[in-house]
């Protein structure tokens, strides 16, 4: 309206009929939209960490296709900054004005994002929770898998295939991040069990690959033997098995996430496991919560899903392309929790 | 005005100067790293262990040498790292499309020197401040390469051209070659060259370089573009060493490619430091990180340590170079 007003005092009445004509369109064509919206069933605002990490892109994919299942539409929020606290803050902002029917929100921070929640709440939209496990606000349900226990499990099969000895370094995650501390806690555990194994050393790769080739290489230098290596996510399991190529080195190396890269490499024999975080499956259930209930279909309020090693034994389901897995049906899902 | 103009026009400056005397404290530092890890760890100084230190700076060198150029005219290239990304992304994918890697290395490097020339343009013919311009550069690159990637991996690159990262030749890692050579050519060009002396004065005093008719825009544009050369050169040596690539691997690139080149002695003002110095500064880095593992460091503490070796190389730096001036 400003727009036109300027326009009208530049350039007379004739503009203003032109305006009128602009805003009717504008006026027409959002009311069809919001008609379509409607037509085609719930929009479901689906909030994931960030771009680059292919777990989140599980997230969304499965997102989409329960939604599509469901004949409701899903619209992604992902802040361009990778885990950026006040993009994700911005675009809660932009959401709660946007009213979408309701949210699937994976934290970017379990405590930075509670008064953002606390805003959704306030303005009565629907939320699930996935992935991180918010410290505060009111959620319709959580869906998530421990990192603790994946991080037990993959290692015990690690110790299970050394019998439960040899020597294991660990290559960590971003330090203080919740993931990180989960898994990392899991793999010390696992090596307590197994009081003939050895841990050698315990150090940071960052999540990320060249990190943890340059950890490998040099732990090589000052350890002729390493039997195995507990990496806390695929990038940095699959960078250390680099380093061991390079070094002409053999050692059992597991990893955490279930990437389609580990999944070639359990294939192809270099990777020993990965523990599957199921991103697909998080983003899937927690997608179905949210229109269930808005359907006031019956759902639950907790999934946490039970840790899956993938290895070479059960490795192919995982090794298709990701837009061809399907959803499990909504009795099989409620199954999948350990709660 | 005129003894400006004469002191950015004197002849190349010999080896042997103020800015030999700068290499040999960072040398003596590096040299003095080394002595004390040695003693701390037995592993340290073995030639397996030294051939890995070198091979682990070549990548930061990479990045860091190009930087130098543009960090000598006083300016800084914030894109450095997302650079690699999307270099290495499109270089990756070029190599598994047409199984040609010389066809990816082709890319990569064109990628890099294309945004190169392009943070030269948005410098020169803009006058944008290169730390505004190349830091837009960053964030177009990073959005480009997660649209690009969509959270996907590139990985599994055929053995002929892993060995630029991986191989060996006569008991050498291919990237330590790599390493010298670029060494040296950076080196020579920046100091016994014109252009290079050309860069210097552009630099240390832009008024008096444009006075004495140096092109500046044309030497600018040639900084930057050497600097994103440099980056999809990394982006190649990553590929072939990683054997896969995806978004996020540049974002921890850039900063310690900028705390090489400070460590190395170069000048965020301008027209002070050298490419050697940046080699020096790299294998600083590169050994801390080193001997942290070595021995075990807990990992709260090695970004600690990391912090407080830039900050007080810097400091040595300014207060030495005071004394001799």
């Amino acid at each position: 309206m400003i727009f036109c007003k300027l326009q009208q005092t530049k350039k007379g009445m004739e503009n203003m009929k032109e305006c009128q004509r602009l805003i009717c369109a504008v006026l027409v064509l959002s009311g069809g939209f919001a008609a379509r919206a409607r037509a085609d069933g719930e929009t479901i605002a689906v909030f994931t960490k960030n771009q680059t990490n292919p777990f989140f892109q599980t997230v969304r994919v499965g997102a989409d296709a329960a939604a599509k299942g469901l004949g409701a539409k899903t619209l992604h929020y992902i802040p361009t900054k990778p885990d950026s606290i006040p993009e994700q803050l911005s675009q809660i902002e932009d959401v709660v004005v946007k009213k979408p029917n309701a949210i699937v929100f994976t934290p970017v921070d379990y405590k930075a994002m509670v008064p953002g929640i606390e805003k959704v709440n306030e303005a009565g939209i629907p939320v699930v929770n996935i992935t991180d496990r918010s410290a505060g606000g009111k959620f319709l349900a959580f869906v998530g898998a421990d990192d603790y226990s994946l991080g037990l499990d993959t290692a015990r099969y690690l110790l299970k295939t050394l019998g439960s000895k040899g020597n294991i370094v660990i290559i960590e995650g971003v330090k203080g991040s919740l993931t990180n501390v989960d898994r990392v806690r899991g793999f010390n555990d696992a090596l307590k069990e197994n009081p003939g194994a050895k841990l050698l050393a315990s150090q940071p790769g960052n999540y990320q690959r060249l990190q943890a080739l340059q950890v490998m290489e040099n732990l090589m230098q000052s350890n002729p033997q390493i039997d195995g290596v507990l990496a806390a996510n695929d990038a940095m399991a699959v960078g250390a098995i680099e380093a061991l190529d390079g070094a002409n080195r053999k050692a059992q190396v597991i990893g955490i996430n279930g990437t389609r890269e580990a999944v070639d490499a359990i294939k192809s024999g270099k990777l020993l496991a990965s523990g599957d975080y199921n991103g697909f499956v998080q983003g899937c259930v927690g997608t179905m919560i949210a229109i269930r209930s808005l359907r006031g279909q019956p759902a639950v309020t907790e999934i946490v899903l039970k840790p899956t090693i993938i290895t070479r034994d059960n490795y192919q389901p995982y090794d298709v392309p990701l837009e061809s897995r399907t959803c499990p049906s909504w009795d099989e899902a409620a199954k999948l929790g350990t709660k | 005005m005129t003894d400006l103009a004469k002191q950015a026009l004197a002849p190349p400056r010999s080896l042997v100067s103020g800015d030999a005397l700068q290499i040999l404290y960072r040398l003596l530092a590096a040299l003095l790293i080394c002595v004390v890890l040695s003693f701390l760890s037995d592993s340290f100084l073995s030639l397996g262990n030294i051939l890995n230190v070198l091979r682990q700076a070549s990548l930061m060198f990479f990045i860091a040498s190009g930087l130098t150029l543009v960090v000598l005219t006083a300016g800084l290239d914030l894109s450095v790292g997302a650079n690699v990304a999307l270099s290495a992304c499109l270089a990756g994918t070029v190599i598994q499309q047409t199984g040609s890697p010389t066809l990816g290395v082709l890319t990569g490097l064109a990628t890099g020197g294309i945004i190169g020339l392009l943070n030269g343009m948005m410098v020169t013919a803009l006058r944008i401040p290169s730390f505004i311009a190349t830091y837009g550069m960053l964030w177009v690159l990073n959005g480009l390469t997660y649209w690009y990637m969509a959270g996907e991996t590139i990985h599994g690159f055929p053995p002929g051209f892993r060995q630029i990262g991986s191989g060996y030749l006569f008991g050498l890692p291919i990237p330590v070659y790599l390493l010298l050579i670029f060494l040296a050519v950076g080196t020579i060009f920046a100091q016994r060259t014109t252009w290079g002396q050309e860069i210097y004065a552009t630099g240390a005093n832009p008024v008096a370089a444009r006075l004495s008719g140096i092109p500046i825009a044309r030497r600018l544009l040639l900084v930057y573009g050497v600097s994103g050369t440099m980056a999809g050169m990394a982006s190649i040596v990553f590929l072939a060493r990683l054997n896969s690539a995806e978004a996020d691997i540049g974002e921890s690139l850039t900063l310690p490619a900028i705390a090489a080149v400070l460590i190395g002695g170069t000048s965020l003002f301008g027209g002070v430091g050298t490419v050697f110095g940046t080699f020096v500064g790299a294998l600083i880095l590169t050994l801390v990180l080193n001997g942290m593992n070595l021995l075990s460091v807990n990992a709260s503490w090695q970004p600690i340590v990391t912090g407080v070796i830039v900050v007080l190389a810097v400091w040595v730096d300014m207060k030495t170079r005071r004394r001799t001036s």
